[in-house]
């Protein structure tokens, strides 16, 4: 596809829209792409159910029913998917040397996935804590 | 200004990693089905926790930082399907705009629903 911009012409190549079904690493690059709709649209009724609380005791209504559990279990594939390739990631980025020899990746990672089961723990216990 | 949003898009990324998926699985999916008690599943103890004012301001990090990364994310998303014009500045505006929207009405909401109570700070005590 050409574009005239002046006395310049601009070759943009166009993909099919099937494209990311080609390679499974399209795929699952386009899945972590996405994964933030899904969770955006979570986070948007979570806010629902806090605002719903200013209606009182008789006009507040907590997230529930079938519909919703199917959609937070997609939502939690989605989050995790979202988490372990985030967290991996920063065994990529995070650089720094101990005694002029590059520090491993692998510790790095690590110590963010334990950090998460921990802050996941963590929420897990106040969330049943603040019920009691 | 540009290193403001790559700020908010790495912070809402880090985010949502940690804290969200403890959320989907216990507010979503444990506690509507009645696998655990949750705080959210009753008016009087998810108002007694909306009043403390950690958990407010907990709340309006949980859910308005994260939608810096989405909206990023979102915005290349629909590059990477063709639409070209999501590059450019308008686009921009709509999908950072919307997550400074969404910023301000999550405060709103978070710091009108149940008015902070500096006495409930003695329950994490």
């Amino acid at each position: 596809m050409a574009e005239e911009s002046g006395n310049t012409r601009v070759y943009r190549k166009t993909m099919p829209p099937s494209w990311w079904t080609r390679k499974a690493h399209y795929f699952w690059y386009v899945v972590r792409e996405f994964s933030a709709l899904p969770l955006a649209i979570w986070l948007l009724l979570l806010l629902g159910e806090i605002r719903s609380a200013a209606n009182g005791p008789a006009g507040y209504h907590p997230l529930g029913g079938t519909g919703f559990v199917i959609f937070s279990v997609i939502a939690l594939f989605f989050s995790l998917y979202h988490s372990y390739t985030f967290l991996s990631l920063s065994g990529a980025i995070i650089h720094f040397k101990v005694i002029d020899r590059q520090f491993p990746s692998w510790p790095i990672v690590w110590a963010q996935m334990i950090m998460w089961a921990i802050v996941s723990a963590f929420i897990i216990w106040a969330l049943w804590w603040f019920s009691t | 200004m540009h290193m403001f949003w790559w700020f908010m898009f790495a912070q809402g990324g880090v985010i949502a990693a940690l804290l969200l998926p403890a959320h989907i699985l216990v507010q979503g999916i444990l506690g509507p089905l009645g696998g655990m008690p949750v705080a959210d599943r009753h008016y009087e103890t998810w108002v007694s926790a909306l009043h403390n004012p950690i958990v407010k301001l907990y709340l309006i990090v949980l859910i308005s930082v994260p939608f810096f990364h989405f909206a990023h994310r979102l915005r290349y998303l629909v590059v990477d399907f063709g639409v070209h014009e999501a590059k450019g500045m308008w686009a921009q505006v709509g999908f950072y705009g919307t997550s400074v929207a969404i910023t301000i009405v999550t405060i709103w909401i978070v710091w009108t629903t149940a008015p902070i109570d500096i006495g409930a700070l003695h329950l994490l005590g």
